[in-house]
């Protein structure tokens, strides 16, 4: 069967239907209400592959088939809830990870090898959010073991209660040597962690007083890491009473984290954090929107409670967050990658991921990744077009695992032609404005068609062409 | 009337009505963006950071053969006088820096002595930290001067890079940002596209101009994205030009270094906006400025590189009449003991001198030579502090505000000619 594609309906409403729906969505009520297709806001393949790129790092051609024909709600179930032996998938993950002794850079192959190929990507979109969250440098705790550790348990926690993945971090070595807190006396109490327990993991600025700090250092004393183990040494323990946030006890470490989760300027943050990284980096959300998803959070920390509720959300499919991100580097790459099906060097890919200003286990500050703008400059843009060029070249580092003519043909797209119509509903759903979607059809499609090597090369080029569009940057 | 490139790109094609069609970017419109006025910006001032690694012997490289100390304290390893490049008659170059003896002479080069910061650290990690973080207050600093003064400068729409780094080792800390991503290149291609094989000629990547050049008003993001991908490919044209022009005419000796700055120049000339470059010589494992023992051999081939790659780089600016637009400036971790250590080495020292070359700069010998009696455990006292460096270079030279990447404002030095 040889299959067409027409040009299809654009993602880019009616100016009528702009309007219907800006004034839905000064309603926290409609914003946040599970999002059922009507005719402002039909479900179709740009809808999917935007749930693919943010609750999952791209999406295959089945993929997004399936979801049209799914509809958004039970393709919401499939990535939260996925069908596969996950335990069995993430037992065989890990064994690989432990037997990679010693380097961070088998670390980082391994987790990119993991989001390739896991039935489960929303939990590793999720590990990565907490890892820019926790931003924890391989290269200052220098120990694999620790490193290897601590995104374990981010991975454990990433969907999970964000309390245990707290009391977790308090104690994980990794991040203590990190932020400087591996030693703990009660002679000289250490405010490294309490500090940036307060800072940058939970309240944030102006909600917290230096006094409160020092005060919760003091509950942490007692804890050290010696040789690569954590140790609790009772003595060290500065037993007194502490005053911390506005209650006074005889506080200890968990004590904190109990007294901090409990006010409400954390899931505040957590929620606008999570907005950020599911819906939106554009525009800061109003408060109104914020609060009732802050305040169901808030009640039990429930990490997957609160990502269904912004994947399912009326929000979540409009205007407000379609293509209102930029890619970060994992995502703009594996975008390729698995649209294509392939599996490619990881250990290669890891390396040029870094260069591009994404080194996995090795966030450059505490606060994580800025994001955003941030990733985008003349050097990296020159990279990604490299990284692109030289995934898909079908030769040089990453061989060819990548080869868009041979997915065009396993799909039915049997003619040069209709390949390149293919790869651009694979890659951007096509939806670009109509005259870049004219165009690039047109002119392309002549050249694909006419230019002299054969068809393999020139459906390499178009490919190569789709994905340093400016569209396909944006998540 | 004068344009920056992206001015020019405002005025000729709307603010906001830029390509989104990457690889076909056509020539045609390249080329005149790139023929366009050169950059209006007041400062386009670059600034070279040069690191020794290891802690350069600074006795043995601006050499006080005037002073009995010097002789009295080097029993194996002092240079003898007469081979020296004298300064006056109490200092003289090491023997093999004739051509920083030259660049001395012609006004390209200071030597800013006695740096060094209080109660300074020892050992190579310790010290290279507080170096890069310029803050010996706080060792566990997560970023570096340099990455602080790139985040100090960035604003939401302007895309060009603004440090780099190029060398053979892992990007020194001192580029470390919080939010600025400061890319490590080894050679060009590194900052230019490459093409799939194959790719259509220019004819034909001509005619994507018209048709793609569209606005997205919806999408502020998008066109930030179109912007400045057409951005980065002109920048990609700038660097393939400069690079085609200058591999014939410029000699540069046949070290790393002198690669390093040989790229540094073809991207000063390229004016593609980048304003901090760093490069380094000594890590990597090839030995460096350590030398606890048998020093002299290893000390005279570092000391040459630098001073011939230096200057080959100052000349080739100077040439193309771009030396007035760069300054470089070199540190080191620590100086070394004066007295030598009974290996004929020396031990991790104190204060040092700092080198600077340009073409605005006033030249000669800056503060009192430190004595070498009266020491600091064993190493020379500093007089001035090495963030004072930093922000003459941060403030009166990028034009920066110091006070932001150091936290407080140090006093200038008076050294530049501008």
């Amino acid at each position: 069967m040889v299959a067409e594609i027409k040009k299809p309906q654009s993602q880019y409403q009616s100016g009528q239907a702009q309007v219907a729906i800006a004034e839905r969505l000064t309603d926290p009520g409609w914003a946040w209400t599970a999002y059922k297709p009507d005719a402002h806001q039909p479900w179709n393949l740009a809808q999917a592959g935007h749930l693919y790129r943010r609750a999952a790092f791209g999406a295959t051609w089945e993929q997004l088939q399936q979801a049209l024909r799914d509809g958004p709600q039970r393709t919401v179930d499939k990535l939260l809830r996925p069908q596969a032996d996950i335990v069995a998938f993430s037992r065989t993950y890990d064994e690989h990870e432990n037997s990679a002794v010693g380097s961070a850079e088998a670390l980082r192959a391994w987790w990119l090898r993991r989001i390739i190929q896991t039935p489960h990507p929303l939990l590793e979109k999720m590990t990565l959010f907490w890892h820019s969250h926790f931003a924890t440098n391989g290269a200052e705790v220098n120990n694999a073991r620790l490193m290897r550790r601590h995104v374990q348990l981010l991975r454990r926690g990433a969907l999970d209660s964000f309390q245990s993945l707290l009391q977790g971090i308090s104690r994980d070595p990794a991040v203590l040597i990190w932020l400087g807190a591996d030693a703990n006396r009660k002679a000289v109490p250490n405010e490294n962690f309490a500090r940036q327990l307060m800072e940058t993991f939970t309240l944030g600025p102006g909600h917290y007083t230096e006094k409160d700090v020092r005060e919760a250092g003091r509950a942490f004393t007692g804890w050290f890491v010696l040789r690569g183990q954590l140790r609790y040494i009772a003595r060290e323990h500065d037993g007194n009473v502490k005053k911390i946030l506005g209650q006074e006890g005889k506080f200890t470490g968990d004590d904190v984290v109990r007294i901090v989760l409990e006010q409400p300027a954390v899931s505040r943050v957590l929620v606008r954090k999570l907005y950020r990284w599911l819906i939106s980096e554009t525009e800061e959300p109003d408060l109104k929107l914020i609060n009732p998803l802050a305040e169901s959070f808030g009640r039990d920390y429930h990490v997957l409670r609160l990502v269904e509720k912004m994947l399912r959300s009326n929000l979540f499919f409009s205007p407000v967050a379609y293509r209102q991100r930029i890619k970060c580097p994992v995502e703009f790459a594996l975008g390729i990658v698995k649209a294509l099906e392939g599996t490619v060097s990881t250990t290669q890919l890891g390396q040029d991921l870094a260069a591009l200003g994404q080194n996995l286990y090795h966030p450059p500050t505490v606060k994580g990744w800025a994001g955003g703008r941030h990733w985008i400059n003349s050097a990296t843009l020159v990279g990604r077009h490299n990284l692109a060029l030289s995934l898909l070249r079908g030769s040089g580092p990453y061989a060819d695992k990548l080869n868009p003519w041979t997915i065009a043909k396993k799909h039915g797209f049997m003619t040069a032609k209709s390949a390149t119509s293919f790869l651009l509903e694979l890659f951007l759903q096509g939806d670009l404005d109509s005259g870049a979607y004219d165009h690039v059809l047109k002119t392309m499609q002549a050249r694909v068609g006419a230019d002299s090597g054969d068809v393999e090369a020139r459906v390499r080029r178009f490919a190569h062409t789709v994905v340093t569009l400016a569209e396909f940057h944006l998540a | 009337m004068f344009y920056t490139r992206r001015d020019f790109l405002k005025a000729t094609l709307g603010a906001s009505t830029l390509l989104s069609f990457a690889p076909a970017v056509p020539s045609l419109l390249v080329r005149s963006v790139m023929a366009a006025a050169p950059r209006r910006d007041d400062r386009d001032t670059v600034l070279v950071v040069v690191q020794l690694s290891g802690g350069n012997d600074s006795l043995n490289t601006v050499v006080p053969y005037g002073d009995d100390e010097y002789a009295r304290n080097r029993p194996t390893l002092r240079l003898p006088s007469k081979k020296l490049h004298k300064i006056n008659s109490l200092v003289g170059f090491h023997p093999r820096m004739g051509a920083f003896m030259r660049l001395y002479k012609e006004g390209y080069l200071s030597i800013v002595r006695g740096v060094g910061y209080p109660n300074s650290d020892r050992s190579h990690e310790g010290a290279m930290r507080i170096w890069h973080t310029a803050d010996p207050s706080r060792p566990s600093r997560q970023t570096g001067w340099l990455g602080r003064a790139v985040d100090s400068i960035w604003s939401a729409n302007e895309t060009d890079t603004r440090a780099v780094f190029v060398g053979p080792i892992t990007r020194p800390f001192g580029l470390n940002a919080e939010n600025a991503i400061v890319p490590s290149i080894r050679s060009l291609r590194d900052l230019t596209t490459g093409r799939m094989p194959g790719y259509p000629n220019e004819q034909s990547a001509k005619k994507d101009t018209a048709a793609l050049a569209r606005v997205d008003k919806d999408n502020p993001l998008l066109d930030f994205l179109r912007c400045s991908t057409l951005n980065a490919h002109c920048n990609s044209r700038r660097i393939e030009a400069a690079a085609r022009t200058t591999a014939q005419t410029a000699k540069y000796p046949s070290f790393q270094l002198a690669w390093s700055f040989r790229t540094i120049a073809q991207l000063i000339r390229a004016d593609v906006g980048i304003r901090i470059f760093f490069t380094e010589l000594g890590g990597g494992g090839i030995g460096g400025f350590d030398n606890h023992a048998n020093q002299l051999g290893n000390h005279c081939a570092l000391l040459q590189q630098l001073s011939e790659s230096v200057a080959a780089f100052i000349h080739d600016l100077n040439r193309d009449k771009l030396l007035a637009r760069v300054i470089l400036m070199t540190f080191s971790e620590f100086g070394r003991t004066v007295k030598e250590n009974g290996r004929r080495g020396t031990g991790h020292g104190t204060a040092a001198p700092m080198f600077l070359a340009g073409g605005k700069l006033k030249g000669g010998l800056i503060g009192p030579r430190p004595s070498l009696t009266d020491l600091d455990n064993g190493g020379l006292k500093f007089h001035t502090d090495f963030r004072r460096v930093y922000a003459t270079v941060l403030d009166r030279w990028l034009g920066f505000e110091s006070r932001i990447v150091l936290d407080k404002q140090f006093e200038p030095l008076d050294i530049l000619d501008v």
